[in-house]
């Protein structure tokens, strides 16, 4: 009988059925272009001496020390991010409303930035080492000290620069569990902990990973902080080429093993998502209620959310503010440094979220798909700069050149060939707990595809796309390398005004736009957050 | 079961390349008119380096002159791949960097052009300039080596080849050697000693490392006065800043330590921020114009206001907190394209002997 509903579309007004893959084919070229043009480019005109010089000193090493650091940092992503959703989640404990929204600031704040405060910290020179020698009258190298400049240690910077990528997909996942299995675990019993064990983590397990991945390529694309701290990974190695060896092309070709790592990492996320187990299969929902950590345990947990927040962002900004007004050192007005960073991040994020939510509608509908999120994935892994370079490089093959108003719509194109992935992975994470069942009976009952996506498909992935717009908007709000090659003259942003004095060693004058960009990203994090708070459907 | 998407969400879905489109030419107007080729009265600038009073500057050149300048500040390897992409369009008049191997790098990629100026070559010596006017250099910045005053005689640290002697064993603080002033440090090494003494002498240095390089030319100062090593190599002006700076601390770093301009056996080794007028100027004679306002007095004084940089011209007041070099000083008298010549075979030097 369903049968008989779905044929009520007339079958003259539907078009030829490839026509329906059609924005997605463009989009994927769009996205694909800049990643396909560095590696074509990488490809054909990267292995010249400088490439051998590599080949033949470093690149092993470096390959070796990036596997590394993925791991380890992605281990601590996931030793931070877990427990604290799931705390905020699940339970009520002192400081709990405000920790929920306060745990997502380090988003706000880039890796560099935070790079180059924990330096300052942790150097030899820094405030709490000179207060250890000023206590015990011990030399410089009278003692051990945890070295902030070594594999660990960038690690670690990196981790609670980026655990608020898994912090926010978990969040959004665990508030939108199915009460019922979580109720149906209590009431067989389960403790807390076997509650997150076998529950509450396999069932957020596809937006876990998806948040995961995406902190995992942000770190892998990394400059800045591993540049800054002295770690050879494969993105340093790759500026060392093209700044000290002048060989753009070879840069490009040591960004094909970033490509790799990427489709790699893509590659494990689809193969534990698989097909079954994920799906939410109840619909009831209902409000969720929080049981009260008594005494210790709930200063315990409110401790631990503390601790990240103030290694997140807590400690490093205020140190950052502490030296601007030691100093004195303020740089100059930035005004519209801020304007320009709020328009870019604007016209970039919408673009980027449009592009995102297509591929993520269209997620789990064939191979085109699939070839869409790999560009973006592709885009993601690669520093910003190699994606200009691509842009460049398929500019200049097109018979273009870059002048004019150009550079700037091909800034907002880097930007998406760049950040999309950033948005689509969330949004997808999110329609993929849905039960397909709503989708099928939507189907059965024969109402029209774009009144499916905008009463079923979109709801769903709300919450996801809440926090896509929120990471679009502030990661191109921190983007720096693109934005510093391709911005037309006199558009500063505030990225670029602190990278101007952080690259000139003054950190002082490099903290109050460091500082801006944290404001300014912290208006949408309290939105989503307030939002997000409220997302949970039946409640 | 799969079923393909029907027209009208095929439609909505079209749409997002039409708001691609839409958002980028909205973002655009803004700033419509501030990349166009200019015909007249305007200056663009493509400049390397990143400074507060560099604006300053421009508003002086065009108070002076009425000629609009724009400015793109960026690395410059990236700023070399975008003027490689513009070509012929590039709107481009003048590159500036703050290193003579740079400048060479887009001389020898074809992207400057030879300029003949009485003024320039009156005001700037001889060696700190292209001799076909390919580029300009405008201030002088110093390679030292800064020591811990209560540890090191300034004798022991006259010349660099002194940090390669068993004297330092454990003792030197430096940063990464991709940096262009390590590079720039090793080029003139190369030329002069040829490249088994200059590899010899890096990995003499590895081999005297206090601990890994990691930080900027300050860390490295700082690290001295702290008593993690006794020597580190650094430009003249960090330690400049560090003793004008508005902190106590930086102030007690500074006083700890002493700089030496390691002169002893071919002079200082000096680099140059420096100027050239691109291949396709739109704007050539304004383009000359800025060059040599920046060699003038007024250009001179401001360009090191905040960079703490020498004046290459003689006679120009030095900015607050800089000391007059010694009188005494021998400055390299290298040939400073040189810089740029070597620059990969150091980095190839520095990979092999293990300088991260």
């Amino acid at each position: 009988m369903a049968i008989d509903i779905v044929t009520v579309v007339p079958r003259s007004l539907a078009l030829p059925a490839w026509t329906a893959q059609l924005p997605l084919a463009l989009i994927t070229l769009v996205l694909a272009t800049p990643v396909l043009a560095a590696a074509l480019s990488g490809l054909l005109a990267g292995g010249g001496e400088t490439w051998q010089h590599i080949l033949a000193t470093d690149l092993w090493s470096t390959t070796l020390t990036t596997i590394l650091m993925l791991a380890l940092t992605g281990a601590l992503i996931l030793a931070i991010a877990i427990p604290a959703a799931w705390l905020v989640t699940m339970y009520s404990f002192p400081g709990r409303a405000i920790f929920e929204w306060l745990l997502i600031l380090p988003l706000a704040a880039p890796g560099y930035v935070l790079a180059i405060s924990y330096y300052d910290l942790m150097s030899v020179s820094g405030p709490l080492q000179s207060a250890i020698r000023k206590a015990t009258d011990w030399g410089a190298r009278d003692y051990w000290f945890p070295d902030i400049t070594s594999l660990p240690g960038l690690c670690f910077v990196l981790a609670v620069a980026l655990y608020p990528y898994v912090y926010l997909t978990a969040r959004a996942a665990f508030t939108t569990t199915s009460i019922c299995a979580i109720d149906a675990a209590r009431t067989l019993g389960a403790r807390p902990v076997s509650v997150l064990w076998r529950v509450a983590i396999p069932s957020a397990r596809p937006a876990i990973v998806a948040g995961l991945t995406l902190a995992l390529m942000e770190a892998a694309a990394d400059y800045g902080a591993a540049g800054f701290l002295g770690v050879r990974t494969l993105t340093v190695g790759l500026f060392r080429a093209w700044s000290s060896y002048g060989d753009a092309a070879a840069a490009a070709r040591m960004a094909l093993i970033l490509l790799a790592l990427a489709i790699g990492l893509q590659w494990l996320e689809r193969l534990q998502r698989g097909e079954a187990g994920v799906q939410a299969t109840s619909k009831r929902w209902q409000a969720l209620e929080r049981p009260r950590l008594a005494g210790a345990s709930g200063w315990l947990a409110a401790g631990f959310c503390g601790l990240v927040f103030a290694l997140g962002f807590g400690l490093p900004v205020l140190r950052l503010g502490w030296i601007a007004l030691e100093t004195g050192d303020h740089g100059a007005n930035f005004g519209g440094a801020l304007v320009t960073s709020l328009l870019l991040a604007s016209a970039g994020a919408g673009v980027s979220f449009l592009i995102g939510i297509t591929i993520a509608l269209y997620a789990r509908r064939g191979w085109l798909a699939r070839l869409a999120k790999l560009a973006a994935s592709g885009g993601y892994a690669v520093p910003g700069a190699v994606l200009a370079l691509g842009g460049l490089v398929a500019l200049s093959q097109m018979g273009l050149n870059m002048a004019g108003g150009l550079a700037l719509l091909i800034l907002i194109w880097i930007y998406a060939a760049r950040f999309t992935a950033a948005g689509a992975q969330p949004m997808e994470a999110a329609l993929a707990r849905a039960p397909r069942s709503m989708g099928d009976a939507a189907r059965a009952l024969g109402t029209p595809p774009l009144q499916r996506i905008w009463r079923i498909d979109l709801p769903i992935a709300f919450s996801g796309a809440l926090v896509a717009a929120l990471i679009l908007f502030v990661e191109i709000l921190k983007e720096l390398p693109a934005t510093l090659m391709l911005r037309p003259a006199n558009w500063d942003t505030l990225a670029v005004r602190a990278y101007a004095y952080a690259s000139d060693e003054r950190l002082a004058a490099a903290a109050l736009p460091c500082l801006l960009i944290t404001a300014a990203g912290l208006v949408p994090v309290i939105l989503l957050s307030w939002r997000l708070s409220r997302a949970r459907p039946g409640s | 079961m799969f079923r393909p998407l029907k027209s009208r969400s095929l439609a909505w879905l079209a749409l997002a390349p039409a708001l691609f489109a839409a958002a980028c030419s909205g973002a655009e107007s803004p700033a419509s008119s501030a990349d166009q080729p200019a015909t007249h009265g305007v200056l663009n600038i493509y400049s390397a380096r990143h400074y507060d009073s560099d604006k300053a500057l421009y508003d002086a050149f065009e108070a002076e002159t009425g000629i609009k300048v724009r400015a793109r500040e960026a690395g410059a390897a990236q700023l070399l791949e975008t003027m490689k992409a513009e070509g012929d369009a590039s709107p481009a008049d003048v590159i500036l960097a703050s290193d003579a191997g740079t400048l060479w790098r887009f001389q020898d990629a074809g992207l400057t052009q030879p300029v003949q100026s009485d003024a320039l070559e009156a005001a700037i010596p001889a060696r700190l300039r292209d001799p076909d006017g390919n580029w300009f250099g405008l201030a002088k910045r110093f390679r030292t080596i800064v020591y811990d005053i209560n540890a090191v005689e300034p004798g022991e640290v006259d010349e660099f080849v002194d940090l390669a002697t068993a004297r330092f064993e454990g003792e030197i603080c430096v940063r990464s050697s991709s940096n262009i002033y390590n590079l720039s440090l090793l080029s003139e090494l190369i030329e002069r000693n040829g490249e088994e003494a200059a590899a010899d002498w890096a990995g003499a240095i590895v081999d005297n490392f206090a601990r890994d390089p990691a930080g900027g030319d300050t860390e490295q100062i700082r690290a001295v006065a702290a008593g993690a090593c006794t020597v580190a190599i650094a430009n003249h002006y960090y330690w400049v800043r560090l003793a004008s700076s508005g902190a106590q601390a930086d102030r007690e770093t500074a006083s700890t330590t002493a700089l030496s301009f390691a002169s002893a056996g071919n002079g200082a080794h000096v680099n140059v921020t420096a100027g050239a007028v691109a291949a396709n100027s739109p704007n050539r004679e304004n383009a000359v114009a800025f060059l040599e306002f920046l060699a003038s007095p007024v250009g001179q004084a401001m360009l090191v206001t905040e960079t703490k940089e020498y004046p290459v011209t003689a006679g120009v007041p030095l900015p607050e907190g800089l000391m007059e070099l010694p009188a005494d000083l021998s400055e390299s008298d290298l040939p400073l394209d040189v810089l740029g010549r070597n620059q990969i075979t150091a980095q190839q030097i520095y990979d092999r002997a293990g300088w991260p």
